[in-house]
């Protein structure tokens, strides 16, 4: 199997989907010509015309309304926002058009848009660095799905393509240049809703989610080097959210840390979190411990940022808290 | 506009007409709840510009009044129903009457929110320009929506674009108690369509006959693939902006001034005038309508409100592409 980098993946999808199916377009600022701030559309103009793929004014709104009103009448638009967090520059079209229109139409259409967000803290402060994945769980008839390697990034992004339903593809910059074997062949996808167990053990369970996740794993290695095992869960899909694997995992470990890049407060943690309130009370033998962004904005400078964004010291220290 | 076209839109706007006068009545007697923002005033434009459409077209309708359905051809007890919430309508309960959505005759539905249409109705045009269609879009929007910000980003995104889209501006005077004076910069509407170096166009939306010149010519343009147009049709709300509406905030005078521009009486008066109308045929038309009005409400009464957990249906579909 191939190694190639998150950004290389995530690329292959779109060329493959946008073979596999003429209705697929893409579009957003800068995506054409330029071949996207991060370069991941780099030459798919070329390759697939440019009514198929095609730059756009600045203009959040009309983007993402104008992917429901193509979804609409017939095809699958990918449409590209530069950074994750202009998403809330289009949160009407977002929230109450793509997640609400065919509710609110009893039905009458079905609505496969991807929105490809580029999510997470690079030193570009308050309103280019967040991963916002949370507000948007809170929002009914939106898919969410955030890749930790590349194979989930083709595989989740190929499947969000497929999918009938909007979905908000969340991609960290910071994973772009990871590497990883990925499947080449057309079929490959990975179903959305469904957790992975990148690493599986008995004594804690440490969710994390996109970055987190690597950072998850050093953390499970070091603690393994002392004597513990830790089974760490990639969640990968947020809407629809895998509750079964982490209440099992629970289930067994009856300890559990969750290592996300949102705030706190009612971030995926807290959720998380009231899933096993209900569903698993009784197997907790400790608290539930978050690592998440206190409530503040994301501050610029490279010392404010790595002093709210969580890192592998807080998700070790938050371990080795429960399991002292 | 030839003869049959012409009394084809003066009994569409009749029976608009009625069925609004009816549905106030309903709403008035508690009979159905209901948030109905009545057209009453604006059938004329509504009705004309929607007959310029083929039935592949596709229909971003605004949020005043059933002359948008009724001249797409949608059965006015479906209507009736969505008004009731109730089964056999076309949103089973989800939308209310503001959401009417006909797949077949590519009625989009509704955004709730004002200047939701705008962005929707690009992204039809790019599709229609994608597959390579000759298709357009019609997009129906107030003076007051036409301050929203995605108006700004979609017409001109339609513009560079070059999609095939009509945006037609149904202006009234009033957003909800705000007249366009005070709330808009420019006079006419249609003077924004210079900032997307589109054509724009300000017809008298009280006569169908340069409503319907107006749009056709519009539509035609957009077929062509030579992009959006902007047609402004001055008209007046002579209703509230909601059933129960107090409207203190305009005089009796203005609204009984527009009363007698009613374009309902000055269309049939011309239609009297050109030998197309009779006494006789007016009282038959007007019979036939309100027999399918009866008709209609009599269906809605009969049937059930959808099952409480239908509530949890619809908000993800089950497909995928395979």
């Amino acid at each position: 199997m191939p190694t190639i980098t998150y950004a290389e993946a995530i690329r292959q999808a779109l060329i493959e989907e946008m073979r596999r199916d003429p209705s697929v377009i893409l579009y957003g600022e800068d995506v054409a010509n330029f071949g996207g701030i991060f370069r991941i559309t780099a030459g798919l103009k070329d390759m697939f015309g440019d009514e198929r793929v095609f730059d756009t004014p600045i203009s959040e709104n009309a983007l993402v309304g104008g992917g429901v009103g193509a979804a609409l009448t017939g095809l699958r638009p990918v449409v590209e926002l530069q950074f994750a967090d202009f998403l809330f520059t289009a949160g009407d079209e977002v929230v109450l058009k793509a997640g609400m229109w065919r509710y609110g139409h009893g039905g009458a259409y079905k609505i496969p848009l991807v929105v490809r967000c580029p999510s997470g803290a690079t030193g570009v402060g308050p309103e280019h660095g967040q991963c916002p994945e949370a507000f948007f769980m809170h929002a009914p008839g939106l898919k969410i799905v955030s890749p930790s390697n590349p194979a989930d990034a083709k595989g989740l992004l190929k499947s969000a393509i497929r999918d009938d339903n909007p979905v908000l593809y969340f991609e960290h910059k910071l994973l772009y240049a990871t590497r990883g074997e990925v499947p080449e062949h057309e079929d490959f996808t990975v179903p959305l809703g469904k957790a992975a167990i990148p690493r599986e053990g008995d004594d804690l369970t440490l969710v994390a989610i996109s970055a987190m996740v690597p950072k998850a794993l050093k953390v499970a290695e070091r603690l393994a080097a002392e004597g513990h095992s830790i089974e760490v869960i990639d969640p990968r899909s947020l809407v629809p959210f895998d509750r079964e694997t982490i209440i099992e995992s629970v289930k067994k470990t009856g300890k559990i840390v969750v290592a996300e890049e949102s705030y706190r407060t009612l971030g995926v943690g807290a959720e998380i979190g009231a899933i096993l309130l209900e569903n698993a009370l009784e197997y907790l033998d400790r608290p539930l411990r978050r690592v998440a962004i206190p409530d503040v904005p994301i501050p610029t400078a490279a010392v404010l940022e790595a002093f709210v964004i969580p890192n592998e010291e807080k998700i070790y220290q938050a371990c080795r808290e429960l399991l002292s | 506009m030839d003869n049959q076209l012409k009394l084809d839109i003066y009994r569409k706007m009749l029976l608009s007409r009625r069925l609004e006068e009816r549905i106030a009545e309903l709403i008035k007697a508690g009979q159905v709840g209901g948030f109905m923002h009545p057209g009453v005033g604006q059938e004329a434009l509504q009705c004309a510009a929607i007959a310029t459409m083929r039935p592949d077209d596709y229909l971003l309708y605004a949020h005043r009044g059933v002359a948008y359905w009724v001249a797409r051809g949608i059965p006015i007890e479906k209507i009736l129903c969505d008004l009731a919430g109730k089964e056999g309508g076309t949103n089973r309960g989800k939308g209310g009457v503001m959401r009417v959505v006909y797949p077949e005759l590519g009625v989009l539905g509704e955004s709730g929110t004002l200047g939701g249409c705008f962005p929707i109705a690009a992204g039809a045009g790019m599709s229609i320009k994608v597959k390579g269609e000759d298709k357009v879009v019609l997009c129906f929007f107030g003076d007051g929506t036409s301050n929203r910000g995605t108006f700004h980003e979609a017409v001109n995104l339609s513009a560079v674009r070059r999609l095939p889209v009509v945006f037609i501006c149904e202006n009234n005077g009033w957003a909800v108690s705000m007249p366009t004076e005070r709330s808009t910069a420019v006079k006419d509407i249609s003077a924004r369509a210079a900032g997307y170096n589109i054509p724009g166009k300000t017809v008298d939306g009280n006569d169908p006959e340069a409503v319907y010149d107006a749009v056709k010519e519009a539509v035609e343009r957009a077929r062509k693939g030579l992009g959006p147009s902007l047609i402004e049709c001055k008209t007046y709300r002579l209703w509230g902006h909601w059933v129960g509406d107090p409207e203190n905030y305009r005089s009796r005078e203005e609204v009984e001034k527009h009363w007698r521009r009613d374009p309902l009486p000055r269309f049939e008066q011309k239609l009297l005038d050109e030998g197309l109308l009779t006494d006789k045929t007016r009282a038959e038309f007007e019979a036939e309508v309100r027999a399918a009005i009866d008709k209609a409400v009599e269906f809605m009464r009969n049937q059930p409100f959808p099952k409480p957990e239908t509530a949890l249906e619809d908000v993800f579909s089950e497909s995928t592409a395979g």
